[in-house]
């Protein structure tokens, strides 16, 4: 038997033939949407394994919850909000199992980012494509999880403090100030990250 | 500036402020060098990592991420969903139609032996065994003659379960 070929197949049509078992029409939607779904669980988790494991977990629920996607929104911005549930869901897990952690009690002290200098240049000028990424993923990295999840939510997902203060089960408030700590602390890193590779 | 004053700032820049406070902020940032240096910050930071994440590849090759996604999705699916049509096709012709036909032949074979040797008014006799309604026993008492039909496949547990060829 010759597989149907899918690459010419709106997602529309993948996810109806997919509801009726046709797993070559998943795949195709997959292969489609893997990168994107793995990008936000590593911009999340900042693992790489973990980050693979639980896209491929998030895509199993798809599969599973089909019949409940409506076509509302896209199927991609579908999958990208079941990936950032696992990742809530993953994160909540892990701060139950870590003690109080320096960022966390940082926090909780509060004003960290209030005694921060105002950067008068753009750490990130002149930056080529490249080395501009590599320095955002140090930075990244360097962010608590809290900080780190407020900001990918509102940069990446385009979700406003509302939203993310629903989705994270805390105030406005807080998200404001997780979303301004981690936007201080990005800058003070990247304009570090800028000293030591002119040293 | 104070802290209050800094969220609203940020709030300005991601417009999340009402229309009146956003004109009373705009106003601050044309006058305040510290308030319009940190909207500046803000604002750097926010194109800096803005597309960031369409950079991001996924390190595995296509066919090797699937393959996991397939043998989870295989596992979770209930086996009668995979098996059921299949399975219960199979499982009528072997249950029913086999073991009909085979009855229906044997009785056929019986009535027509019965009728060459003795025709309709023969003292010949055909018995269905009730323990067995898969074997036909047709008794000749006037020429001493008994011959047994079994039905194949074998499909009862007696037979499935009897090693030797001997017959009790």
């Amino acid at each position: 038997m010759v597989d149907k070929d899918y690459s010419s197949t709106d997602d529309q049509a993948l996810v109806g033939a997919a509801r009726q078992g046709d797993t070559r029409a998943f795949e195709e939607l997959v292969a489609r949407h893997r990168d994107k779904i793995y990008a936000r669980a590593f911009s999340m988790l900042r693992n790489e394994q973990e980050a693979i494991d639980l896209s491929q977990e998030a895509w199993v629920k798809g599969w599973q919850r089909l019949n409940q996607f409506q076509g509302e929104s896209s199927f991609g911005t579908w999958m990208t909000r079941i990936v950032i549930n696992l990742c809530l869901d993953e994160l909540r897990r892990q701060k139950r199992q870590r003690t109080d952690s320096m960022e966390a009690i940082e926090e909780e002290s509060g004003g960290v980012e209030r005694q921060m200098p105002i950067l008068e240049v753009n750490p990130t000028a002149g930056l080529e494509r490249t080395e501009l990424r590599q320095r955002i993923d140090r930075a990244l990295g360097q962010l608590s999880r809290e900080h780190r999840t407020v900001l990918v939510l509102h940069e990446f997902e385009e979700m406003e403090y509302k939203q993310i203060a629903k989705t994270m089960e805390c105030s406005i408030g807080t998200v404001m100030s997780r979303l301004f700590y981690a936007r201080r602390k990005l800058a003070a890193l990247l304009a570090d990250l800028k000293k030591e590779s002119s040293t | 500036m104070n802290y209050e004053e800094q969220l609203k700032l940020q709030s300005f820049l991601d417009g999340e402020l009402p229309e009146k406070d956003a004109r009373d902020v705009a106003a601050r940032v044309a006058r305040d060098n510290q308030a319009a240096a940190l909207l500046a910050e803000l604002r750097h930071t926010r194109e800096a990592i803005t597309g960031f994440e369409d950079t991001i590849r996924l390190p595995e090759s296509r066919e090797f991420y699937w393959s996991k996604i397939q043998r989870e999705i295989d596992r979770l699916q209930p086996v009668s969903a995979r098996e059921a049509p299949a399975f219960s096709l199979w499982a009528y012709l072997r249950r029913v139609a086999v073991p009909a036909t085979a009855l229906a032949l044997v009785a056929i074979a019986g009535l027509v032996a019965n009728r060459g040797l003795h025709g309709f008014g023969g003292a010949g006799v055909t018995e269905v065994s009730v323990s067995d309604a898969e074997a036909l026993t047709y008794r000749d008492y006037a020429a001493g003659t008994t011959l047994v039909w079994l039905s194949f496949p074998a499909d009862n547990e007696v037979a499935q379960n009897t090693t030797s060829g001997t017959l009790p």
